[in-house]
């Protein structure tokens, strides 16, 4: 049994639901954020699939553009985590809702 | 003021006439259009009245200097006085309606400052206010009446109007009535006539030289000077304004000498003696208008501002020679203590009552002669009544104020006022005595255009009214000494009101003035206060509440409403993201 | 100096230099503004006097081009119509200035605003581009609120800067969608309001599309002159201002939304005016009669100058209703009157609270005593304000009264009433509580405006008010070409273009002859002592 496209859309969907349900039901930001990650790399693997099925190359340097802006957004988010926690020494998406009236 | 005397003299011994004008408002041409000019006109009617207006002020302000001596708002009194002379020689020499309106407004105002004089004073300032807001509602139907004779004629000029109304007399058409009495609200207002006549009387809160020279010479005068200026407005054929203002004219004569009989107080006395008065030359005006020559109204106006002002002048060295009391009742015996003040005030009695020679005898008996003439028996009756009612009342006042026992303290010292005050009394005098032999009804006679009767000697001029017309003269004379017996017999030396005792409900009545006042604060109560009440509640809760509120409201709702959805949680938003992403997939993936 | 940019860029750059001088130098921005304030007036004393009168063309003009696709320019220019009214403004923001010592907190702030406020106001009166027109009112507008909510007064100060801040956005948004519907529906490319006149003339817009954008206009220039019943935003604002402000904003600011009734949607709509007229002669009843009624029952003194401030505008309103040349040239006199009165009366009041810490009339009573030279002026204004003659709203009010006669016999018998009655009894009630009856003990220490210097603001705007008051033909005369022009306009029948275009070729047969620009004929004539 050979290798199709259909497998590498069924677990990229699989990692995108996974990260979808850790957003959803996660209250640590943290963890949050990994799933956040989760979802992109399913979306880059459904990309690399899509451009190995097509032969065209654009789809492989969409993931790239996107593993980039994936690093800087760690670096971003990561960081406001940390001075979040340090600020109000927790990490849990309840706790976080000083902006509602 | 005694310069203007003596350019009013000028101007009378020249027999200048003219109307000098400039263009102080001009718009448009024909029909459409406005012009109006502060323009002076000088007839014989604006000279002779020029005379009485300049001579009377002169008097009043040399007499003010010493009944305001020791006030430290002089200035302003005199600048009010000045204010008051100048509006007043304004509509005195208006060449127009609408400049006559102007000063016409001016005097009222000035009289709203004179009268507020001593603005401390509550009763003062209310009196001030209600009789500016008396005559505001005057000018009203005034103002109105200048409108639509405009409307109707397109000019504004009284020398163009009497042209123009020459020329073609149903000019005005079917508003002929409707402007003569809405031009006679403006008189009615000035002039204190029934129903207007409230002001008057309070107005005599401000000092008694004011009093003198508005509600006796001048202002009051200036209602039946306009109704004489603009005559040929009201004398259209066909119109019942006439008809009207002469039964006004006729019921406040008689109104006003009612409430005499039971006023205490000496200028308000006089005061209604005033209005009746007036009522007596409205009177004249309204049955004129089959001999088209309304100047016996002027004549008796003439003769009135002499000896009221006398009068009034008078009283006020009473009052100030008691230190400002001014209830009959706390008088008498005044005649041995102010020589001066009394022999003018008797003068002036007697030529109000119109006992002859004196000059309020031969005006008087003109106005009687001529409700004869004109047909209208039921006003010649009025009007001997009041002459019997103004002798009785006149009599009630000199004989409890001056004759009898002392009835107070300060009527005991009282001391006659100085001579800055007592040389205006017997200059005055002088006209009050005399006016009746100068013929001055000749000379008005001659601004409407009757023929120059040759003046007769002095002699005739003496008994010429009972030449003339004698039934009118001997009712006038009998009217007089009925009135005069019967203040004899009640009040030679009563100490205090006879009249209460007997006639109990009539004389509270009179005293309190019919309830006019009350009935007027009623009515403004009812009317104008409640709809104020209700534009204000209209204002507060239904635009400012209701609509302004409500829409306000409806957005703040909305607001609270969506605010309701922000829950501050990341994850619900997280949720509510990703059912809307699945939501559109499935739309779109389901077409 | 004899030049309108030099009246408006005054205060403009005087604010600009404010806005560099340091916030420790206090006493450089009340000089600087008031000699800015001074120069500007009298730079329109020059322009006032220099006028030539009997003209209906364009004085004075300066055109610099802006953005010429669009068709914008900067193009001021007085003709008989502003130039009265840019000379009450110059007085008006030289008193108000004069009158802003009371003034203590954050001055530079408080002077930059003003200064802002006074610039854009004259420059809303002089520009003949819509553009520049609309954005000169903005300019002095938004100050406004800031200047009302930062340095105003009263427990209601918040709510009243939201109102008026609402209501004339509200109103300012209705009246650009009108300019913006008018300027696409001319299609001409030009904002320019002298050259729109001219082609809209020749091509009128359809009579219907007249219809819908009249109201419009009416209603978003009305709701800035507070129009019954857009009218609740003015007494509270008023009261809640600074004096300075309210002085400038009722006396002068809120005449921008009749001066763009007049110049715009008059002459540029006659369509829409005709039909539209009725409405809104009944609608100023409501200011005249309704809002005296109201002002008859407030204890507060700011509030019942706010209310008889929005009576008078009526008549203003009740003048362009009647769409003829009395009636129109009543309410530009009316116009320039009211801003004198209406400053005056704010400044006064603005005074008796200084002294007296409330304007409450519950409280008063006697002060008269205590303020001879105020209370005289008060007295002085208030007699102006129930329309005697001598003061410049009596010849306006009259015309407006002779000219609403024509049309409306019905509204002009009301509005009479409303003139000559409801305002003498509120006004003099005010007089009788305020200055009349005995002096309370507690009012001892209130002193009057102590020299002159103190006295000229209120002296320079009650001898403004005397000399148009017996001097009417100074404006009136100015006025009259113009009104005469527009009056010929909204009288001609609403024709297609082809008619339109032939009556063009023919004025003097076709125009009405009173309106017909010959009318001025007469008036040189008479001029001409007998």
């Amino acid at each position: 049994m050979s290798v199709g496209l259909t497998h590498y859309l069924v677990v990229s969907l699989l990692l995108f639901c996974l990260g979808l349900f850790g957003v959803l039901v996660r209250r640590n930001l943290l963890v949050m954020f990994m799933s956040l990650e989760l979802m992109l790399n399913a979306a880059n693997l459904a990309l690399v699939a899509f451009a190995r099925y097509h032969h065209n190359l654009s789809g492989q340097i969409m993931v790239f553009f996107i593993i980039t802006v994936a690093a800087a957004e760690v670096a971003v988010g990561l960081a406001l985590i940390v001075a979040l926690y340090r600020q109000r020494r927790t990490a849990h998406v309840e706790d976080l809702a000083s902006l509602r009236l | 003021m005694l310069l203007a005397f003596l350019g009013s003299l000028i101007l009378w011994a020249r027999d200048a006439t003219g109307e000098p004008a400039v263009t102080w408002l001009a718009l448009g041409t024909g029909t459409g259009g406005l012009q109006i000019e502060l323009g002076l006109k000088l007839d014989p009617l604006s000279r002779l009245m020029l005379l009485v207006v300049t001579g009377v002020g002169s008097a009043i302000h040399i007499y003010s200097w010493g009944y305001l001596h020791a006030d430290r708002n002089r200035g302003r009194y005199f600048a009010g006085l000045s204010l008051f002379t100048f509006a007043m020689l304004g509509i005195v020499l208006a060449n127009n309606f609408l400049m006559l309106f102007i000063f016409w407004e001016l005097v009222g105002v000035s009289s709203y400052l004179l009268i507020g004089f001593w603005f401390a004073r509550p009763a003062a300032a209310e009196a001030a206010k209600k009789a500016f807001l008396t005559n505001r509602l005057g000018d009203f139907g005034f103002l109105l009446g200048i409108i639509l004779v405009w409307a109707a004629l397109g000019t504004l000029s009284f020398t163009e109007l009497e042209a123009r109304l020459a020329d073609d007399p149903a000019a005005l058409g079917a508003a002929a009535s409707v402007a003569g009495l809405l031009i006679f609200c403006g008189a009615m207002g000035k002039s204190a006539q029934f129903p207007l006549h409230v002001w008057l009387p309070d107005a005599m809160e401000g000092p008694t030289p004011v009093s003198a020279l508005i509600h006796a010479a001048t202002m009051v005068a200036a209602g039946v000077y306009m109704l004489c200026r603009v005559f040929f407005v009201l004398a259209v054929p066909g119109s019942v304004a006439l008809e009207l203002i002469a039964w006004i004219g006729g019921v406040t004569a008689l109104l006003a000498a009612l409430l005499a009989v039971q006023q205490n107080d000496i200028k308000r006395i006089l005061a209604y003696s005033t209005l009746s008065q007036l009522g007596y030359m409205v009177l004249a005006v309204g049955v004129s208008g089959a001999s088209r020559d309304p100047s016996v109204a002027m004549y008796h106006l003439t003769t009135h501002a002499g000896f009221k002002a006398l009068l009034f002048l008078g009283a006020g060295s009473v009052i100030h020679a008691l230190h400002h009391e001014q209830d009959i009742w706390k008088m008498g015996g005044l005649s041995r203590r102010l020589p001066i003040t009394f022999w003018t005030f008797l003068l002036a009695t007697l030529a109000l009552c119109g006992v002859p020679p004196l000059s309020g005898f031969y005006s008087k008996d003109a106005i009687i002669a001529r409700t004869l003439e004109s047909g209208h028996h039921g006003l010649f009756a009025l009007a001997t009544l009041v002459a019997a009612l103004t002798t009785f009342y006149m009599f009630r006042l000199v004989f409890v104020a001056f004759t009898g026992p002392a009835k107070s303290q300060a009527a005991d010292h009282a001391r006659e006022s100085p001579p800055v005050m007592t040389l205006p009394l017997l200059a005055l005098a002088v006209p009050s005595v005399l006016a009746g032999f100068w013929g001055i009804h000749r000379v008005y006679g001659a601004q409407y255009g009757a023929e120059p009767a040759a003046a007769g000697s002095w002699a005739q001029q003496l008994v010429e009214p009972f030449a003339h017309a004698p039934l009118a003269a001997g009712a006038g004379l009998a009217a007089a000494l009925m009135g005069w017996l019967g203040a004899w017999a009640w009040y030679r030396a009563a100490l205090q009101d006879p009249l209460p005792a007997r006639f109990a409900t009539v004389a509270r009545w009179l005293r309190d003035r019919l309830y006019f006042d009350e009935l007027y604060e009623r009515l403004i109560g009812w009317t104008q206060e409640s709809l104020a009440r209700l534009a204000d509640g209209v204002d507060r809760w239904v635009i400012m509440g209701v609509a302004v509120k409500g829409t306000h409201g409806t957005f703040e709702l909305l607001g609270r409403l969506l605010r309701l959805a922000q829950t501050g949680n990341l994850q619900t938003y997280a949720f509510v993201l990703v059912a809307g992403v699945a939501l559109l997939l499935f739309l779109v993936m389901a077409r | 100096m004899q030049s309108l940019s030099f009246i408006i860029l005054c205060p403009l750059l005087a604010a600009g230099l404010i806005a560099l001088v340091p916030r420790n130098y206090q006493v450089v921005f009340r000089s600087l503004a008031l000699l800015s304030t001074l120069l500007s007036l009298l730079g329109a004393i020059r322009i006032f006097a220099g006028f030539d009168t009997g003209s209906a063309a364009l004085q004075f003009e300066e055109q610099v081009a802006w953005v010429d696709s669009l068709g914008i320019s900067y193009h001021v220019a007085v003709d008989g119509i502003n130039v009265g009214l840019i000379l009450m403004g110059a007085v008006v923001a030289f008193a108000a200035v004069c009158v802003s010592r009371e003034i203590t907190a954050r001055q530079k702030e408080y002077y930059l605003l003003l200064l802002l406020m006074a610039g854009g106001i004259l420059g809303a009166f002089a520009s003949y581009d819509l553009f520049f027109f609309y954005f000169f009112h903005e300019l002095a507008l938004v100050p406004t609120f800031i200047l009302i909510g930062v340095w105003g007064r009263g427990e209601q100060r918040n709510y009243a800067t939201f109102k008026i801040t609402l209501y004339l956005s509200l109103g300012a948004l209705v009246a650009l969608v009108g300019l913006i519907a008018l300027y696409l529906e001319a299609g001409h490319q030009t904002f320019n309001l002298w050259s729109l006149a001219r082609q809209l003339e020749a091509d009128p817009i359809d009579p219907a599309r007249q219809r819908y954008l009249f109201p419009l206009l009416l209603f978003g220039f009305g709701i800035l002159v507070s129009l019954w019943p857009f009218h609740t935003w003015a007494p509270l604002g008023y009261a809640a201002a600074p004096t300075a402000v309210a002085m400038l904003h009722a006396g002068v600011l809120k005449k921008f939304g009749l001066y763009g009734l007049i110049r715009v949607a008059v002459p540029l709509l006659p369509a829409g005016v005709q039909s539209w007229a009725e409405v809104l002669a009944w609608l100023c009843l409501g200011n005249i009669l309704y809002c005296s009624l109201v002002a008859m029952r407030q204890k507060d003194l700011n509030l019942l100058l706010g209310n008889s401030s929005v009576a008078h505008v009526g008549f203003a309103f009740l003048g362009i209703a009647s769409l003829t040349l009395l009636g129109l040239t009543g309410a530009v006199v009316v116009m320039v009157a009211h801003g004198f009165l209406a400053a005056l009366t704010f400044a006064l009041s603005g005074y008796v609270r200084q002294q007296t810490g409330t304007v409450n009339l519950d409280h008063m009573g006697g002060l008269l005593e205590r303020l001879p030279f105020i209370g005289g002026v008060l007295v002085m204004a208030f007699l102006a304000g129930c329309g005697l003659p001598g003061f410049a709203n009596f010849p306006g009010e009259a015309l407006v009264l002779f000219g609403a006669w024509q049309g409306y016999p019905g509204v002009a018998i009301l509005a009479a009433w409303g003139a000559l009655i409801l305002a003498a009894v509120y006004m003099l009630r005010a007089v009788r509580v305020l200055l009349h009856g005995p002096l309370p003990e507690r009012w001892g220490k209130v002193a009057d405006a102590p020299h002159l210097w103190h006295k000229l603001p209120y002296g320079l705007l009650l001898a403004a008010l005397l000399l148009f008051g017996c001097w009417p033909r100074l404006l009136t005369d100015k006025i009259q070409p113009c009104v005469a022009d527009i009056v010929r306009r909204a009288e001609a029948p609403p024709a297609n273009s082809a008619a339109g275009l032939a009556r063009i070729a023919l004025p003097p047969a076709a125009a009405p002859a009173l309106a017909r620009p010959g009318a001025t004929d007469g008036l040189t004539a008479s001029r001409h002592p007998r």
